[in-house]
């Protein structure tokens, strides 16, 4: 009992020669390194959650983790990726669809003829894709918004982390027909 | 290989000493913090091009104005106000360019000419951006409305040219007594080009 006194005593001693500035210092150095840690996950890639039943069957509608990358150039994008983006419809969600069109492709609007008639169709613009959902019944895609602005664009989805069994690489599942 | 730590450590102490090589390394380990600061809090910019004018880079002025971008309401809060003028990606290039926002989802604007449609509803998650100077703008005009997202930050601060310091002042009607001198034609012009564009726009029930 004695001993643990003795060392409460000690650390309360210790504690108080310690310098303000030195605390100042150490507290900057937490956020500086925080800071660091912040710009990796934003500028080279995290592990993040994805929710919401618009990808299925490539991904289940909770519970999932995918390995997002940031690194993307505008010439580097190929159809059939999964792309992150921050949604037109509301600036604080981010929404990931599949890669449908790059600038120049003629896309055939919707072709479930859901949400307009299956004759429509649209040039994808300069700097814009057009990106749709997996799983057309309930999805908010470029059917609804038109073609997505690349200044959107974050980032791309290389794979599925979590859960394990399901782990591995996204396959491009986008087949050309002659 | 702990030869070759000993080496390491040698060397580190040899060029510590130098005081070139302290201060870039002490810059390059506070480089985070300031990279994260210009980020998501404030950022300094040069305003190119004649887009705002005559609120920004008026011709009277011989520089190009250097102005404070608030990136923490649009980037962090994600708040909007009409007749803020706002930093935004261009949607077809993705380039920086500053322009005013005119109307926020929900809102009703009439368009100017290159516009096809007389009159456009705002859609969800949309603002419609406009340069000062309609002639000189690519704009809402051209490329429709823009989604919130694309609105990197806010101007808050003019810089330089010293003359102009100080936060953008919002036009007021000037005192009709007063002597009507070069400042207050200019005073009056700013205020009458503002009560038109708020005139174009029927501000819709939609807030968010």
């Amino acid at each position: 009992m004695q001993s643990i006194k003795n060392i409460f005593r000690n650390t309360f001693q210790r504690a108080q020669t310690i310098e303000p500035s030195k605390v100042a210092y150490g507290a900057l150095t937490v956020v500086n390194v925080a800071c660091a840690v912040h710009l990796f996950l934003n500028h080279v890639g995290s592990i993040s959650f994805v929710a919401g039943p618009s990808m299925l069957p490539t991904m289940s509608p909770s519970g999932e983790m995918v390995l997002e990358s940031r690194l993307i150039t505008p010439d580097s994008f190929k159809r059939g990726q999964l792309i992150t983006y921050i949604s037109p419809l509301n600036p604080s969600r981010i929404v990931c669809k599949r890669l449908i069109g790059l600038p120049g492709d003629i896309i055939c609007v919707d072709p479930t003829g859901n949400v307009v008639p299956s004759t429509e169709h649209v040039v994808v613009p300069k700097g814009h894709l057009w990106l749709a959902g997996d799983n057309a019944e309930a999805s908010r895609d470029s059917r609804m918004y038109g073609p997505v602005s690349m200044a959107l664009v974050r980032g791309r989805l290389v794979a599925k982390v979590w859960p394990l069994r399901d782990a591995g690489f996204f396959k491009n599942t986008f087949e050309y027909i002659d | 290989m702990s030869r070759v730590f000993s080496g390491i450590r040698q060397t580190w102490r040899a060029a510590s000493t130098n005081p070139i090589f302290k201060w870039t390394f002490s810059t390059l380990i506070w480089l985070p913090t300031g990279i994260v600061f210009t980020d998501y809090f404030y950022t300094v910019k040069t305003v190119a091009g004649r887009s705002m004018q005559p609120t920004l880079n008026p011709d009277s002025s011989p520089w190009r104005d250097i102005v404070v971008f608030d990136r923490l309401t649009a980037r962090v809060f994600h708040q909007y106000n009409r007749g803020d003028v706002v930093a935004l990606r261009s949607p077809s290039d993705s380039k920086l360019i500053v322009k005013r926002l005119v109307a926020l989802p929900g809102d009703k604007v009439k368009t100017l000419p290159p516009y096809p449609d007389a009159e456009v509803c705002i859609p969800e998650g949309h603002a419609w951006v406009e340069g000062d100077e309609p002639f000189h703008s690519e704009d809402s005009n051209y490329f429709g409305p823009i989604p919130l997202g694309l609105i990197d930050s806010k101007l808050d601060f003019i810089v330089w040219p010293p003359e102009r310091w100080g936060a953008l002042p919002t036009p007021k009607a000037p005192d009709p007594r007063a002597p009507r001198d070069l400042n207050w034609r200019r005073d009056m012009a700013d205020f009458e080009r503002q009560e038109r564009r708020k005139a174009r726009v029927t501000i819709g029930s939609d807030t968010s």
